[in-house]
Formats: C-alpha cells, sequence, structure tokens
C-alpha cells in the first residue's frame, strides 16, 4: 500500500485526455471522450500505477449511456474513467486486449444495456438467458415489457 | 486428437447453483473453458429502480443467500454518504459483528463444500455443523438465519441485549478452537494436500491481470482488502490483519479462508466487548440528493462493489451490482488451462462461486394456521397494523 493519489498529480498526468476531479477523498473521477478512452486507459496502468479493474458501471441518463471503467492500484485510490456514449449510435472500443476482466464486463453490458463493443473476441450472451428477444435491452430507460413477446421460462397457456 | 466439448451443467451434482461450462478438452486436459450464466438473472438491478430505499433493502439483501448482509451494507453505506448522515457507533459496531459472523459462516460453509467436492465427507460434517453455532447467534441477534435484514437506511434495525453478547462471547472459544483444529488439518490431513496442492495455480501476475479478488486474490499474495483499502464501520478501530499467502492454488485459498475465520473471530469478540452504548439509529431523509457514489465493501467471496446514482426522489437512478464471482471468473477460466478434468470441481469451488437463488413466492402461516401465499399488499397492511398497535417506538 502506498499513498493516495493527489488530484493535481492525476490532473498533471491526464491533462491531454480531460479534466480530473476528486470526487471523494480516495476517488479521483477523469471525464473523457469515446475516442480517446483506449488510450487513457493504457495512460493510467502506466503512469498512475493502477493496475487492475475492479468494474465497468453503466447508466442510461436518458440522452446518453455513461460508461465508468474504475481501475485501481497499489495507491488504493479509484481513478473513475467515465466517457458518455450517444443513444442512436450505442458503440465503443473493447478494453478486453489490454484489460482481461473487461471482457466479462462487456458482455454484461452488451446483454443489459446493447451497447457494441468493437474488438470484443466473444460478445455473448452471458446474463439474460437464450431466449431473450435481441434486440430488447433490459435496462435501458425506455424499456417496456411486451405482454406479447416470449422472455424465455416455461411458456403461460392462455385460455 | 481432436478435441472434445464436455458440458458440465446447469444441472450437474457438482454444482450447487445452476451455471453451465463448455469444457474444451483434449484428452484429459482441459483446453479452454465457455460460460453461461444465464441460469439466475432476476433483474434485480431493474427492479431496484422502482422502490424507495426502505424497500430496496430487502431486495438487495436477496441479491444472495449467503452474503445477504454484505449487499445491504454496501447500498445503505453509499446512500448515508449521498445524504450526508452519520450513523451512531453502537450501529457501526452492530453491522461490523454481523459483517463477520457472516464471514464466518460463509467461510466454513466453503471448507464444507470443498471437503464435500473431493470426497472428504467428514470434514464437511465437522464444519457444517461448527457453522450451526454461528448461524444460531445471527439468528438470536436478528431473527433469522438467512436474510438477517438488520440494515436500515441510517442504523440497523435490532438492537443487541446484553443477554446475546453474553451468549455469543460464550460461543466463541469453542469455535476458535475448532478453527485450530481445522488449521492443524489442512496442514497434515493427506487427503486434502493431495488435492489441494498444486492445483488451479494463480501467480501473482496473472491474479492482476485477470482481476481476481477477494480470498483466491490474497492467496496469491495479492493483499487487496476493502475493509483496509476503503475503510467502513469500525474497521479503522479494531486491531486486525489482512489474511495473504503464497502458495497461489486451492491450498493457499484455503489457508487465506482459516486465516480470515481466526480473524473474523477476534474481530467479532473485539466488538461484543467494546459495543459502544447509545442509539442503533438515527431518523434518515426519504430523499436523497443527487448524488453518485461508488460504494465498496468486501464481501466473504472478495470486493464487492455497488454503483448508486440518485436523483433527488425517493428512488435510486441506478444501481450496479459487480458481485466478487463475476470478478473472479475470468481467473478461474485461466487457471483451468491444462488441468485435469477431474480437478474442475474443487478448482471452481475454490471460488466459492455464488450465483445467487432466490424463491419468488413466500409461503407462511396465515392467522388461520394454514399455510398459504401471502400478497404483497397484505404483508404491507399487516405491517402496518401491526406498526399501529405498537405505537411509536
Amino acid at each position: 500500500m502506498t499513498a493516495l493519489l493527489t488530484l493535481d498529480y492525476v490532473a498533471e498526468k491526464m491533462k491531454e485526455y480531460g479534466t480530473a476531479e476528486q470526487v471523494r477523498s480516495n476517488r479521483i473521477r477523469i471525464r473523457t471522450t469515446p475516442e480517446r478512452v483506449s488510450n487513457a486507459i493504457q495512460k493510467a496502468l502506466e503512469s498512475l500505477g493502477c493496475d487492475r479493474l475492479i468494474t465497468i458501471s453503466t447508466a442510461d441518463n436518458g440522452t446518453t449511456f455513461e460508461l465508468f471503467y474504475h481501475l485501481i492500484g497499489p495507491h488504493r485510490t479509484v481513478v473513475s474513467i467515465a466517457i458518455e456514449i450517444p443513444r442512436d449510435q450505442p458503440e465503443v472500443i473493447s478494453m478486453s486486449g489490454i484489460l482481461s476482466p473487461a471482457g466479462i464486463y462487456e458482455r454484461q453490458i452488451h446483454d443489459l444495456f446493447g451497447i457494441m463493443f468493437r474488438g470484443h473476441p466473444g460478445l455473448k450472451k452471458i446474463i439474460l438467458n437464450e431466449d431473450w428477444p435481441a434486440d430488447e435491452f433490459p435496462l435501458r430507460k425506455d424499456w417496456k415489457k411486451n405482454p406479447d413477446t416470449y422472455y424465455g421460462g416455461i411458456k403461460v397457456e392462455r385460455t | 486428437m481432436p478435441e472434445v466439448i464436455v458440458p458440465i451443467g446447469p444441472h450437474h451434482p457438482a454444482l450447487k447453483e445452476p451455471v453451465n461450462f463448455r469444457v474444451i478438452a483434449d484428452g484429459e486436459k482441459i483446453v479452454r473453458l465457455e460460460l453461461d450464466l444465464s441460469y439466475n438473472h432476476r433483474g434485480i438491478e431493474k427492479a431496484a429502480e422502482q422502490r424507495d430505499f426502505i424497500r430496496v433493502l430487502p431486495l438487495l439483501e436477496r441479491v444472495c443467500g449467503i452474503c445477504s448482509h454484505s449487499h445491504s451494507s454496501a447500498f445503505a453505506k453509499g446512500i448515508e454518504e449521498i445524504m450526508q448522515i452519520e450513523i451512531p457507533p453502537r450501529a457501526q459496531y452492530i453491522r461490523t459483528i454481523i459483517a463477520e459472523l457472516e464471514r464466518m459462516h460463509s467461510h466454513l460453509l466453503w471448507l464444507g463444500v470443498a471437503a464435500h467436492e473431493i470426497g472428504f465427507n467428514t470434514l464437511f460434517m465437522w464444519t457444517w455443523r461448527d457453522r450451526e453455532l454461528v448461524q444460531d447467534t445471527l439468528e438470536e441477534m436478528s431473527g433469522n438465519r438467512v436474510h438477517y435484514g438488520m440494515n436500515e437506511v441510517g442504523g440497523v434495525r435490532c438492537d443487541l441485549t446484553p443477554h446475546q453478547v453474553s451468549t455469543a462471547l460464550e460461543r466463541l472459544p469453542f469455535l476458535e478452537e475448532r478453527i485450530y483444529q481445522y488449521v492443524d488439518m489442512v496442514n497434515d490431513q493427506q487427503t486434502l494436500l493431495l488435492r489441494f496442492k498444486g492445483v488451479g495455480k494463480l501467480t501473482r501476475e496473472e491474479v492482476l491481470k485477470y482481476g481476481a479478488v477477494g480470498p483466491t486474490a490474497r492467496a496469491s499474495g495479492v493483499d487487496y482488502d476493502a475493509r483496509r483499502d476503503d475503510p467502513y464501520f469500525v474497521y479503522t478501530e479494531v486491531p486486525w490483519n489482512v489474511v495473504t499467502d503464497t502458495n497461489g492454488d486451492v491450498y493457499g485459498r484455503t489457508c487465506v479462508r482459516i486465516g480470515e475465520l481466526r480473524e473474523s473471530a477476534n474481530i467479532v469478540r473485539y466488538c461484543l466487548e467494546n459495543l459502544p452504548k447509545g442509539p442503533v439509529r438515527v431518523n434518515a431523509p426519504k430523499i436523497a440528493p443527487e448524488g453518485e457514489i461508488f460504494s465498496r465493501y468486501e464481501a466473504p467471496r472478495g470486493e464487492l462493489a455497488h454503483f448508486i446514482r440518485t436523483n433527488g426522489t425517493n428512488k435510486v437512478e441506478r444501481v450496479d451490482i459487480r458481485t466478487p464471482t463475476l470478478a473472479n471468473w475470468t481467473s478461474v477460466a485461466m487457471c483451468l488451462v491444462d488441468q485435469n478434468l477431474a480437478d474442475i470441481p474443487v478448482i471452481v469451488a475454490a471460488i466459492d462461486p455464488c450465483l445467487s437463488c432466490t424463491s419468488r413466492i413466500t409461503l407462511i402461516n396465515t392467522p388461520g394456521g394454514k399455510p398459504g401465499i401471502v400478497t404483497f399488499d397484505e404483508l404491507r397492511k399487516r405491517g402496518q397494523t401491526y406498526c399501529q398497535e405498537q405505537g411509536p417506538p
């Protein structure tokens, strides 16, 4: 365990990718763009000493999808790299090449939000069952259960 | 020799919960593993967006039947931070006691399951008998053996009586004696050593690369522990150590878990003996201001992360749960490569997979004495009448 990262240090190292803000004593968030996310993560791994990905959190704010890549290292500061991607073209580069654990989280996000990860080696269903319709993504805010769609499981005979 | 696909699950005697593995094998050796976890998806994250903070905690407790306190604690402490409320010290201590008892029962359960997977059923029976003592303590404190329902936004639901504290303290010496016996067993029982040593090995570099968490990571010398790295509850006040090991195999994971059992017993004792006086909860506001929190918690299986976003109402905008088992799957898939097919159960069991189980209907005794199904509205009405009869606390 080493000392916590300071905001100034992170802001200096990551200044080409976006602004850093201190969310809490051991949480620093950097907002960047989907095009630069891969480089930003690479940079955080190399120069901020981060060595693992905790998770990729996703949220739907109605206008865009937000992705947060939470990284941590021996300094025990969570460095979150945040991006927003448009709802009409939900696509972002896959991180599974740089960070292997990202693979499973991306499959999960693909299932639940319908975000495409370019370059993912096997973007197959993992969380939702195989009968789930391919064009419905339950965690999107505008998703409603359609009474006529079959979502898997035991079929109920209506008489 | 051509590769063969061996399907395992979703229903298989070696699996405790439904999961489907497609093991690609070359003779006896495993080449690759493909996973399907879809058999337990219940849409809890979606359901959580539709419930207010009072109702969302019982729902989140049901994410997992074993680490139920972990999920409600991770959520409650996140929401409390967004609301900027400080919970009383006594509540912090009680939360810690329940959390550590939960860790003990979970690790004892794991030790039994691992012993069962290698055909050592005597150890399985012993650990599960000892686990009953922990379960009894939890039942006395909270009223439940599994979903304790202790957390509430703003504190805990039940206070501990002096009698509960003293009975819990009386049980600890016996448990500790048993834990020491397990340490001896793990070190000299040939049955255990032959099946655990060198099986499912992960080096320190591999653990960091594949993002394993919890005892799986600590067994390879990666000392990530959210209790120390991101302190919550009273872990800064209680003397305890992060348990690590350097073996990196199933044997190492067993040693870490047994070491943690010992640490947990010490934490429980310290908390019970130094339980501060005072209230156990504060009145929390019904509405949380707009905010965002990434709440980390060390569950028995590893680091649990809740990403919570609130929107100024009494419901959450989003709760994103990353369970420790999901983080560990990548490392399992990697450490199975080149191992024997027969070692799958014990390697998979070594991460203590928790695919979370559920039942959706509550069968209880209706006032007439007959078993029946109680709808949510009936249950709510019953709760309201009960509270009116009891009067304000």
